[in-house]
């Protein structure tokens, strides 16, 4: 049997999971609220008012405009306007079709054949085929931030210039998954821009807007591109992929690095769209008739990881008794500023992957008393716990601050150290010198489980010790053709994780992205998308 | 004059030296590196570890080290992976706004600075010298970026007389660029008007006893003319040193005020970079913020003898 992944069509085998009860709190109040996956948002069927410069403002500037390379959210904010890949993620996070017209999946696995859009335009003029698509896949595989993704690949063959075969070595049904995550996207060049190196190729894409001008500390400008081909198997935008129609002339995306500045920026009307606008500037804002607020829900993971390998926290007894001691909803609550959901599962509730919550009461609830029998039973006698936060996002410094005075309240002594982004990270990467690491997991679990799972196997893995039955999960999700095995494979990992308190999933984070209220039709989404909106 | 201005050039070599090699060190010291930036805040070790390759960072320090002096020898300060540009061109490009920022900032202090010290000096220990200090001290005490953000909800959005950030290029419209500029500008003036009226104040108040001043005054001058024409000119001197102090300062706070108003001057590139780990950025910065403390020093020298023509004979 051939399992087909066109536009439109459903997952084979897809998995329903019925909606959990997920404990909300003080969500901000009297803000629109999206929740993820997101519902097919109801798109005005009036077509846009062309024109305008629309300003939108992001906190950083990007590392690199060379998509591939970085999975940082301040690149993909500008390039999945510039770039098409052939496949991408829907509104619910699906992988949909985009630069491809579907994928036909040999039964085996082991053959992948992409047929490609035709007629579609690079911002060059030049016509995409499918010797662009295999050039921009092996760059990939050399250059690419989620390159290993594609080591099953042993060849790519272009039998005609629409069809792109990819034929692999050993099965990956993940493949489709992560060549259609936005994280690091895998975008698709001209063929000609492929060889060049890192950070070099001139920005040409096929997306609805191409590039004029990269201004560092300052913005990005881009204009609209008029020879845009739309996706006619779509009927509206959906996710990253969709009918895209780009209404404003142009689109400046300016590097404002103070929340403050952001803000007054949207009041005064000098900035159209705010990627993310902060809690308690939305509340104060929210009976403002200029400003339009959308909820995000959820945005991320808020998580903090242990050091399996080194101190206190390689004592299965020891990891238990922070499990045990830390009042996760009130951490959540200051490291949120209110915008929060409690939700201990590993991935997203009505995703493919959920793996359910079963049995996750008992690892969630603070226990005081619990937690200090289990430091009596790890053998404790009051040596130094080391928690490394950084100061560069508010959440991970309050996490590491909330959960300090709640292992002191039972008794524990500990050193948080606060440092920068860089300086937490590369820490944080040592075998030794730390226990507690704070972090966020943003676009992980927005793909699926294939990040959030890798993130803890491997030789590199976050907790520094490999789990072998981590590992094995990790080898299921990249071997197993059934979905109901994948999904089982990540329950395992679910359970292992709490089991073994190798991490403390504390909760979801929300985030705020904002408008003016003249821009039309915006819906939010992982990146303030500029097409299907317009100035009123 | 040109014997000591080659004097303290040749001075500022060893200074220039010391700061190149303590910036190395830092590099050797701070963890984390470009590598991480550019593969994006979820990257795995692995992930990292393969771009750090890619860009050559697992070489050697000390070799790293020895090309970036050979590169120095000739002109050229590096390379910045993130911004895709040389790091000399990108300085070059971000000084006239840092420069300006600052200027404006130190000429806006010593216009409303040195009027008040002066007529805090004429009023001495009545209410006028009383306000005047007082309002220099809290102008003194308020954090620039805290002064920052109070103009642009004030002005930039309450009053929305001034944009509240962003930059516009003298060459592409003088008033934009004047705009962009004023609240910036004005606020880094605010925390320099205290210390230039207070020295002001206090050297115009030692001068004011001379013997000069009382023949002046004998010889019947009106008291403004007193004040403007002897005692300021003669009070130069300590305020040349507190205003070549008060711009190097106002550099260093054009690093906070760039940031709150958007700027896009070397305060954010440097900033940037030490956030982001780009090595050769926050080389070049250094260096060339030695070299303006040096270029400004030397101009304060310079003023010096330009002020008190006692200061000739000696130098």
């Amino acid at each position: 049997m051939t399992a087909c992944l066109h536009a439109g069509a459903k997952h084979k085998g897809e998995h329903r999971v019925s909606a959990p009860s997920i404990r909300r709190r003080s969500v901000t109040a009297g803000l629109l609220a999206a929740a993820l996956p997101l519902p097919a948002i109801a798109q005005g069927t009036s077509p846009g008012k062309r024109g305008g410069d629309v300003i939108v403002a992001q906190q950083a500037q990007p590392p690199t405009l060379d998509a591939q390379v970085s999975n940082a959210q301040a690149s993909r904010n500008i390039t999945l306007h510039i770039y098409e890949s052939l496949y991408t993620r829907d509104e619910a996070a699906n992988p949909k079709p985009e630069l491809a017209e579907g994928v036909d999946i040999a039964p085996d696995g082991l053959t992948y054949r992409f047929a490609i859009r035709t007629g579609v335009k690079f911002h060059n003029g030049k016509t995409l085929t499918s010797a662009d698509v295999k050039a921009s896949m092996q760059r990939y595989a050399r250059l690419g931030d989620s390159r290993d993704v594609l080591k099953p690949v042993a060849a790519y063959e272009t039998p005609d210039s629409k069809t792109l075969v990819m034929k692999l070595a050993s099965v990956a049904p993940g493949l489709i998954d992560a060549i259609s995550s936005p994280r690091a996207p895998f975008v698709i060049m001209p063929e000609e821009e492929c060889g060049k190196p890192l950070g070099q190729p001139a920005l040409i894409g096929t997306g609805p807007y191409s590039f004029v001008e990269y201004k560092p500390d300052s913005h990005v400008k881009l204009v609209r591109f008029d020879g845009y081909t739309p996706n006619t198997a779509f009927s509206q935008r959906d996710g990253f992929t969709g009918r895209k129609t780009a209404y404003f002339d142009s689109a400046t995306f300016r590097f404002m690095p103070e929340g403050g500045a952001r803000t007054a920026g949207l009041q005064t009307g000098e900035i159209h769209v705010l990627e993310s606008l902060d809690v308690p500037a939305a509340k104060r804002l929210k009976d403002d008739p200029h400003i339009h607020s959308f909820t995000m829900m959820p945005w991320a993971f808020l998580t903090l990881e242990m050091n399996t390998n080194w101190g206190l926290t390689s004592n299965l007894d020891f990891r238990r008794a922070v499990q045990s001691a830390l009042d996760l909803e009130e951490i959540m609550a200051i490291a949120s500023d209110g915008l929060y959901r409690m939700d201990p599962a590993w991935q997203y509730p009505g995703t493919r992957y959920y793996p359910g919550m079963a049995g996750l009461d008992a690892y969630t609830r603070q226990d005081q008393a619990k937690a200090k029998k289990l430091l009596q039973a790890a053998g404790y006698k009051g040596e130094e716990l080391i928690i490394v936060a950084d100061n560069s996002f508010k959440p991970h410094m309050d996490t590491g601050t909330i959960a300090s005075q709640q292992l002191r309240a039972v008794g524990v002594n500990v050193k948080l150290n606060v440092t920068d982004w860089p300086t937490s990270m590369a820490t944080r990467s040592k075998p030794e010198g730390w226990n507690l690491w704070p972090d966020m997991m943003g676009m992980e679990p927005y793909e699926g489980p294939y990040n959030v799972l890798g993130f803890f196997g491997g030789k590199q893995t976050v907790q520094i010790k490999q789990d072998p039955v981590i590992e094995q999960c990790n080898a299921d999700l990249a071997s197993k053709l059934k979905l109901e095995d994948r999904v089982a494979a990540v329950a395992t990992f679910q359970a292992r994780m709490y089991d073994q308190a190798i991490a403390v999933k504390v909760g979801d984070l929300g985030i705020i992205q904002a408008t003016r209220s003249n821009v039309v039709n915006y819906a939010p989404y992982r990146i303030p998308r500029m097409w299907d909106c317009w100035f009123a | 004059m040109l014997r000591l201005a080659g004097v303290r050039l040749l001075a500022a070599v060893p200074v220039l030296l010391i700061v190149s090699l303590l910036s190395f060190g830092l590099t050797w010291l701070v963890p984390g590196d470009v590598a991480a930036e550019l593969a994006g805040p979820t990257a795995s070790a692995a992930e990292i570890e393969q771009i750090r390759t890619e860009l050559g960072l697992d070489r050697p320090p000390l070799q790293r080290m020895l090309a970036w002096y050979g590169g120095l020898l000739h002109g050229d300060l590096g390379r910045s992976v993130l911004l895709n540009q040389d790091v000399g061109q990108a300085i070059v490009e971000r000084l006239p706004v840092t420069l300006s920022l600052a200027g404006l900032g130190i000429a806006f202090a010593c216009l409303i600075g040195t009027p008040v010290g002066l007529v805090a000096a004429a009023k001495v220990r009545r209410w006028p010298d009383q306000a005047a200090m007082g309002a220099s001290l809290v102008g003194l005490s308020i954090p620039d970026f805290w002064l920052g953000l109070l103009l642009v909800w004030v002005i930039g959005v309450k009053l929305q007389w001034l944009p509240t950030g962003g930059f516009v290029p003298i060459s592409l419209d003088p008033l934009g660029w004047a705009r962009c500029m004023i609240m910036p500008a004005g606020a880094l003036a605010l925390t320099q008007v205290g210390p230039i009226a207070r020295m002001t104040r206090s050297a115009a108040l030692e001068v004011a006893s001379s013997d000069f001043i009382r023949t002046a005054r004998a010889k019947g001058l009106a008291e403004p003319r007193v004040f403007v024409r002897h005692v300021l000119a003669a009070s130069l001197v300590p305020v040349l040193t507190i205003v070549g102090i008060g711009f190097g300062v106002s550099l260093s706070g054009a690093l906070v005020i760039e940031q709150v108003f958007s700027l896009p001057g070397v305060g954010r590139l440097v900033i940037g970079a030490v956030l982001r780990r780009d090595w050769p950025v926050i080389q070049g910065g250094l260096l060339l913020t030695a070299c303006v403390f040096v270029a400004v020093n030397l101009l304060v020298d310079l003023l010096y003898l330009w002020a008190d023509p006692r200061l000739r004979g000696s130098s």
